[in-house]
C-alpha cells in the first residue's frame, strides 16, 4: 500500500506541477503553446518584513513598487529587490498646502490618514490616491505630504451619489482619469486643481429594434421594473506614454469584444483589433448554465503595458493573463488559478517591472513576480524589431520562435513580410498562408501575380493569338467546306 | 458517337440554358414533351453536393474562412439531399392541396435542373477565386450572387409553370413550403427525440434488470 502510495504520488506529481500552456489558433480552437511567462519569485508581508491586509493596487515607478492597502490603510513602498522601503500611516500636510488652506480660513491641520483606499497612481511630481472610503482624491509629494485634496467634485452626477473614486490615472499634463463607483456615464477627467473636466470614452449603449419596440409600448410602471439599460462599467484605467488611456471594463452582456479599450485624448477608442480575434480574454467560453463551472467572458480588472505598445491583461475570473501586441495579436497566455506559491486566485492589480511582471492577489496578500522564458523574451524581441522597421532581424527572430513552438501563427506574418519586402513573393506567399494573413497575402499575391504576368507575357499572347486564329481558322474551312465564302456573301 | 454527343450536350447544357432563359417554353417542352430527364436532375443534385466540398476545399484562401479540418463530406452530401427532399416534399405536399398540376417527380426534376446556373458559374468562380487578390474578390462574390440569383429565377419559374399557377399563388406557395418544411423539421425532431428517448428507456430497464439478475 506505501509502495502503492509512492507510484502514484510520484505518476501525479508532475501533472500537479506543470501547467498546460494554451493559446488559441486562427480559427479559434485552443492549441498547446511554449509558456511565454514563469513563476520567477513572490513576495509578501513576510518576506518584506510587514504585513498586507488588503492590497488593492501596485504601481511602478523609478524601479519603485507601491502598493496601496485597503485593510490597514497603508502606502507602503518596495524596492526592486522585493524589500520594503517604507510604509506610510498618516499624512503630514506639506508647507505649501498648509498656505492654501490658511488661506481659506483653516486652522487645524491634523495630519490625514486614509480610509480604505483602492487606487494608486505615481508620477514624476505627485503620488495619487484614490482614497475611496472618505470620498477624496489625496495627492502626496514623494515625502508623503499631502500637497492637495480633491474631494468637492462639481457635477450634477454626484448631487445624487458620492464620489467613491476606485481607480486612478494620471496624464502628462497632471489631469486625472478617474473611474469612480456606481459611475456608468465613462471616465472621469478631472483638471489639475480637481474641477470637473468632462466625461471621456463613454461605452454607448445600443437597443436593438425589437428593444425599441418592447420599449414604446410598455407602460411606465412595466418600464420601471425592467432592468436598466447602464453602460459598461470601467474596472480600471492607466495612461501610457503617448497620453493614451489603456482601460478595461467589464462585460456587458451582449459585448465582450470591448473589455479592452485604448482610449485617445478625443475620447474614442482607437484600440487596433487586427489579430485573429479581437483582445477580450478567452476567446471560447461556456454560457451560463450551472454553478458548477466558470462560465462567461473574461472579467479583466487590470492592465499593464510594457515596451513597443506590448500589453498585459489580468483577467480575476480565471486568474489568467493575456498579453497582446500594439495590433492585438494575442502573444501568450499566462497565470494559473490555485493557492500554490507560484499561483494566485485573486488577481487585483498588475504592473510591469522592467520585463518582469508582478501580479497582485489580494486574498492570498501576495505579489508574484513573473519573467520571461526564452520564448516570451524572443516573441517580444522580434516584435521590438518589428515595431523599429527592422524585419531582417525581426524574421530572424520568428525563425527561432518557430522552433521553441510550431503552432505560433504570428511567427509565420512575421517571417512573411520580410520575404515581402525582399521581393521573394513565393515564399511570403507560403508564409502568409501559414499564418492566414489574408491583407499581406493579397499584397504579395498581386506582386506575383504581376511578376508572372510580366515574365510571361509573350507567351500569354501568343497563346491567345494562336487559339483564336485556329478558332477563326476553323470556322472560315467549315464555311468554305459547306460551299460558301467569305469574301461576299451570297 | 457524334450522336451521343449531341444528346449529352443537348440534355446537359443547351436544353437548362434555354429552360433558364425562356422559362414558359422550357418548362411547357419540359412537362408536354418530356424533354427534362430524372437522370440529368439527380447528375446536377450530386453536382451542386459534390460542388459544396469542392468549394469548401478549393475556394481560394483570400475569401475561405472555413477550417480545412473540418470538412466533412458525408454531412455536405447529407444536408444537400436532406434540403432538396425536404424542399420537394414540401412543395409536393403543399401544392397537391393547391391545385397544382406538377407530379412529385416533376418538382424533383424541376428543382435539380434549377440547379444549373449554379454547376455551371460556381465550379469555374471557385477555381477564378484561387487567381483574384482581395480587391478583385468582388468579381468573384458578383459571379456567385448571379448564379444564386439565377437559380432563385429558375426555381420560382419552374415552380409557377409546373403547377400552372400564377404570379401571387406562386408567391403563396413558396412561403407555404417554406413553412411545410418548418412543420417536417419540427416533426422530425420530435420523432428522432422520442426514439432517442425510448431507446434509452429501454437500455435503462435492460441494465436494471441485468444488475438485479
Amino acid at each position: 500500500m506505501k509502495l502503492f502510495m509512492i507510484f502514484s504520488m510520484l505518476i501525479t506529481l508532475p501533472v500537479q506541477l506543470s501547467v498546460v500552456r494554451y493559446n488559441y489558433s486562427y480559427y479559434g480552437e485552443v492549441i498547446h503553446s511554449a509558456p511565454g511567462m514563469n513563476f520567477a519569485t513572490y513576495f509578501n508581508g513576510n518576506t518584506a518584513g510587514t504585513t498586507f491586509s488588503s492590497p488593492e493596487d501596485i504601481v511602478v515607478f523609478d524601479d519603485v513598487i507601491y502598493m496601496i492597502d485597503s485593510g490597514n490603510n497603508t502606502l507602503y513602498a518596495i524596492d526592486s529587490d522585493f524589500e520594503l522601503i517604507s510604509q506610510h500611516v498618516s499624512f503630514p500636510i506639506s508647507a505649501t498646502y498648509q498656505e492654501t488652506l490658511e488661506s481659506q480660513g483653516e486652522t487645524v491641520f491634523d495630519d490625514l490618514t486614509f480610509n480604505s483606499p483602492y487606487g494608486l497612481e505615481v508620477k514624476e511630481n505627485a503620488i495619487y490616491v484614490a482614497d475611496s472610503g472618505n470620498f477624496r482624491i489625496v495627492k502626496l509629494n514623494h515625502s508623503y505630504e499631502v500637497i492637495d485634496v480633491f474631494d468637492d467634485i462639481k457635477d450634477a452626477t454626484f448631487d445624487e451619489i458620492n464620489f467613491e473614486p476606485r481607480k486612478i490615472t494620471v496624464d502628462g499634463s497632471e489631469r486625472m482619469y478617474v473611474v469612480a463607483r456606481n459611475v456608468y456615464e465613462g471616465i472621469l477627467e478631472l483638471d489639475t486643481n480637481g474641477d470637473f473636466n468632462r466625461f471621456t470614452g463613454v461605452n454607448p449603449v445600443s437597443l436593438n429594434p425589437i428593444e425599441i419596440f418592447q420599449r414604446s409600448i410598455m407602460t411606465e410602471e412595466q418600464l420601471a421594473q425592467l432592468q436598466l439599460y447602464l453602460p459598461t462599467e470601467y474596472t480600471n484605467v492607466v495612461m501610457n506614454d503617448k497620453n493614451f488611456i489603456y482601460a478595461t471594463s467589464k462585460p456587458a452582456d451582449d459585448n465582450a469584444e470591448n473589455i479592452i479599450q485604448l482610449i485617445n485624448p478625443k475620447g474614442v477608442d482607437v484600440l487596433k483589433r487586427n489579430g485573429y480575434h479581437p483582445p477580450m480574454g478567452d476567446i471560447q467560453y461556456i454560457e451560463g448554465q450551472n454553478n458548477y463551472v466558470i462560465d462567461g467572458p473574461s472579467s479583466l480588472v487590470d492592465i499593464a503595458y510594457t515596451n513597443d505598445g506590448i500589453f498585459t491583461v489580468l483577467d480575476q475570473k480565471r486568474s489568467r493573463l493575456f498579453t497582446y501586441d500594439s495590433e492585438g495579436n494575442l502573444l501568450y497566455i499566462n497565470g494559473d488559478e490555485g493557492a500554490q506559491s507560484d499561483k494566485f486566485s485573486e488577481g487585483v492589480s498588475l504592473a510591469y517591472l522592467n520585463d518582469n511582471l508582478l501580479v497582485l492577489d489580494r486574498k492570498a496578500r501576495t505579489v508574484i513576480v513573473y519573467q520571461l522564458t526564452d520564448f516570451g523574451a524572443k516573441v517580444n524581441e522580434a516584435i521590438m524589431y518589428h515595431t523599429n522597421g527592422e524585419f531582417a532581424k525581426a524574421a530572424e527572430i520568428w525563425e527561432e520562435v518557430l522552433v521553441l513552438n510550431t503552432n505560433y501563427e504570428i511567427a509565420y506574418n512575421g517571417i512573411g513580410k520580410y520575404y515581402l519586402r525582399e521581393g521573394m513573393f513565393k515564399e511570403a506567399l507560403e508564409y502568409f498562408n501559414l499564418g492566414h494573413d489574408r491583407y499581406y497575402y493579397s499584397k504579395a499575391y498581386k506582386a506575383y501575380r504581376n511578376d508572372k504576368l510580366k515574365s510571361n507575357f509573350g507567351y500569354i499572347i501568343g497563346g491567345i493569338v494562336l487559339i483564336a486564329g485556329t478558332v477563326i481558322g476553323f470556322k472560315i474551312r467549315s464555311t468554305y467546306k459547306k460551299g460558301g465564302s467569305i469574301l461576299y456573301e451570297d | 458517337m457524334k450522336t451521343k454527343l449531341k444528346k449529352f450536350w443537348f440534355n446537359y447544357f443547351s436544353f437548362p440554358k434555354y429552360i433558364l432563359f425562356h422559362p414558359f417554353d422550357g418548362f411547357d417542352e419540359f412537362k408536354r414533351y418530356k424533354k427534362g430527364k430524372l437522370s440529368v436532375a439527380i447528375i446536377f443534385i450530386s453536382l451542386f453536393a459534390f460542388f459544396r466540398i469542392f468549394s469548401y476545399q478549393n475556394e481560394g484562401f483570400l475569401i475561405n474562412e472555413r477550417n480545412p479540418l473540418m470538412l466533412n463530406s458525408l454531412q455536405e452530401i447529407f444536408s444537400v439531399v436532406l434540403l432538396i427532399a425536404l424542399f420537394t416534399i414540401g412543395n409536393w405536399s403543399v401544392t397537391t392541396l393547391m391545385e397544382g398540376k406538377g407530379k412529385f417527380k416533376e418538382i424533383v426534376m424541376m428543382t435539380g435542373y434549377a440547379l444549373f446556373p449554379i454547376i455551371l458559374i460556381g465550379y469555374p468562380a471557385v477555381i477564378l477565386s484561387n487567381f483574384l487578390t482581395l480587391e478583385e474578390m468582388a468579381f468573384y462574390q458578383l459571379l456567385m450572387g448571379l448564379a444564386y440569383v439565377s437559380t432563385a429565377w429558375m426555381l420560382f419559374m419552374g415552380v409557377l409553370n409546373i403547377h400552372h399557377y400564377g404570379l401571387a399563388k406562386t408567391i403563396l406557395a413558396f412561403i407555404l413550403t417554406v413553412v411545410a418544411m418548418a412543420v417536417m423539421m419540427f416533426f422530425g425532431l420530435l420523432f428522432f427525440d422520442l426514439i432517442q428517448q425510448f431507446i434509452e428507456f429501454v437500455l435503462s430497464i435492460y441494465e436494471e434488470l441485468n444488475l438485479r439478475y
